[in-house]
């Protein structure tokens, strides 16, 4: 081999070298999270640490739905996060088209008050958004764990920025041959707006599955507290129970990894995506 | 005006004008009626809720019996309290000590991934990972990584003599401890939108600066980094409102200790509202947490905001 041809070598096998460096930082300690799911109690608290189980105990998936409640928080989980995804979806919408393709007095200060929410930290908002849903009766049901994330200042955004591209001339010959209103937005806007529904849908997804200060705040009971607060609680009571732990923090990971490895190039497309936002 | 043409065949911008804003007229109310979620939700969930806060914020509440109002007092207390202060000092140690690293590897690595490579697709994949985990997942995960004698670290810190390193029972570890875990798992999602900026800017660019022959650094300096200047902005500002919000990895890894370290500004909001319930001191104390970052959110407009000319 020629001296370039060696250096180009060398330069490739540095550069896989310190990708493969960067997976230890950013996909191992996933993989060992399931590798600890699906150990014995005794083998996670060994020294040194075991990276593979010494005994593989599958049983722990299924001790975390019948001995303890994690059924139940997947269900609750589900559930919220379903509601919240499909309300976001039509409200978003039906914002974005409002402020996209219709004229108002204070439609701009309304955009840009929307727009500003998002500044708001969450913190900022926790105590009167409590006592809101605690005056309308709403601790420890699943309502309190939706309405308040109804609609999202981020998905309005996205969705206003994609209507805004399209044409009017869509709109206004429905309208000349007399469609209604809501005709127009559910058979032509809303179908149109396909890729940017989808990346709201994502987002919310994403984001809402996280939701743990809320309902831990919100919900007392099992009966309505998600994987988050359930795994939360499962820690505090059972703290050295690593290996049922780790079993129900795979099972609370996967339906967004699984989403992820799916639908790949439409994640990244929306979170990437997000930075067109500005 | 191709649209009126289009339309009536009509080539007359003067018959387009009205008749487009007869629709708009016409169609006003449907406008407000679309809105009308948006309305709703942003007025009491924003709009009354801040202004509950504010209120409370000058009542001394203790969630059970009537709000008693005191004025500035809460304000007064909390400038005073070393608790609040310390918390302060806390969350910007936290807020800076993970968007600065977190900016510089997601641009680096943004930058390595958008190069085209053999299986570029599987390594972006598998750094992404972490951010799609749950925070409480990766929370309870990094707890058991950061264990004295069976985490997953001590494979690394024990062959290099550091042993038994208690991380999340150390005042001076604990703070890094929660910032590692919070980097790796920022990292990843501020490279995707890193990534996408690069993407949107036009590849002549390069090949005309190469002709003129520049370098790889100068391309960096001249062209990259001014066309990535509103991503980098918006980067910016989303990651520090983000981590200024941090709650879960304190809550699940330390509870705000040992002693105080790591009791950040949302923690101590959460602790004063819900443990102590101590609405007033709570309110007035998430009122200035939103003072600080709106201030922090100007600044960075100021700076960052204004399109280059360089």
């Amino acid at each position: 081999m020629n001296r370039p041809a060696l250096s180009r070598m060398a330069h490739k096998i540095l550069f896989y070298g310190l990708l493969t460096a960067g997976l230890l930082v950013f996909l191992f300690p996933v993989l060992w999270m399931v590798s600890a799911s699906l150990m014995r109690r005794e083998d996670v608290l060994d020294t040194p640490t075991n990276l593979l189980p010494p005994v593989w105990r599958f049983q722990n998936y299924v001790d975390i739905f019948t001995e303890f409640n994690f059924g139940n928080y997947f269900f609750n989980s589900v559930f919220v996060v379903g509601s919240i995804v499909a309300l976001n979806t039509i409200f978003c919408s039906m914002v974005g088209y409002s402020l996209a393709k219709f004229d108002y007095p204070g439609k701009n200060i309304l955009f840009v008050f929307i727009l500003a929410t998002i500044m708001v930290p969450f913190a900022a908002i926790l105590i009167p958004l409590y006592l809101i849903v605690r005056e309308l009766g709403w601790i420890n049901s699943y309502q309190a764990l939706i309405v308040p994330f109804s609609v999202n200042a981020l998905g309005v955004f996205l969705m206003r920025q994609f209507m805004l591209a399209i044409p009017d001339d869509y709109i206004d010959a429905a309208r000349v041959d007399g469609a209604g209103e809501f005709g127009i937005f559910f058979r032509i806007v809303m179908p149109m707006s396909g890729p940017a529904v989808t990346t709201v849908a994502i987002v919310m997804f994403v984001t809402h599955w996280d939701e743990f200060l809320w309902p831990l705040v919100v919900t007392t009971t099992d009966q309505y507290q998600p994987l988050t607060v359930g795994l939360a609680k499962f820690q505090e009571q059972y703290g050295t129970e690593w290996n049922l732990l780790m079993a129900g923090a795979v099972v609370a990971a996967l339906p967004v990894v699984l989403l992820f490895i799916a639908l790949q190039r439409k994640f990244f497309a929306a979170m990437g995506g997000l930075s067109g936002l500005k | 005006m191709s649209r009126t043409e289009s339309i009536d065949g009509v080539n007359s911008p003067r018959y387009a004008v009205p008749r487009r804003r007869r629709f708009m007229i016409r169609k006003s109310g449907y406008g407000l009626i679309f809105a009308a979620p948006a309305i709703v939700f942003f007025g009491v969930f924003y709009v009354f809720a801040l202004g509950w806060a504010v209120w409370i914020s000058f009542n001394e509440w203790n969630l059970l019996g009537t709000p008693s109002y005191i004025g500035l007092e809460n304000y007064r207390l909390l400038l005073t309290d070393p608790e609040f202060l310390n918390s302060i000092k806390v969350t910007f140690y936290y807020v800076f000590g993970t968007v600065v690293p977190t900016w510089i590897l997601a641009l680096g690595l943004a930058l390595v991934f958008h190069r085209a490579f053999r299986f570029r697709q599987f390594f972006l994949a598998a750094y992404y990972i972490p951010a799609v985990i749950s925070l409480v997942v990766w929370s309870l995960l990094w707890q058991l990584i950061y264990q004295p004698s069976w985490g997953l670290l001590t494979l690394i810190t024990d062959p290099i003599g550091f042993e038994y390193v208690r991380w999340l029972n150390d005042a001076n570890l604990a703070m890094p401890a929660v910032i590692l875990l919070s980097i790796v798992r920022a990292v990843p999602t501020y490279m995707i939108i890193y990534l996408a900026g690069l993407q949107g800017i036009p590849e002549d660019y390069y090949e005309a600066a190469s002709l003129d022959g520049a370098g790889e650094y100068q391309r960096f300096r001249d062209i990259t980094l001014p066309l990535l200047r509103p991503v980098t902005l918006y980067v910016a500002v989303i990651s520090i409102v983000a981590a200024f919000q941090v709650f879960t990895p304190t809550y699940i890894l330390t509870q705000g200790g040992p002693g105080s370290a790591t009791r950040v500004l949302p923690m101590f909001i959460f602790e004063h509202a819900f443990s102590f319930l101590n609405m007033g001191y709570a309110s007035a104390a998430s009122i200035l947490l939103l003072l600080m970052l709106l201030g922090l959110t100007f600044i960075q407009f100021r700076l960052l905001g204004k399109p280059t000319t360089s």
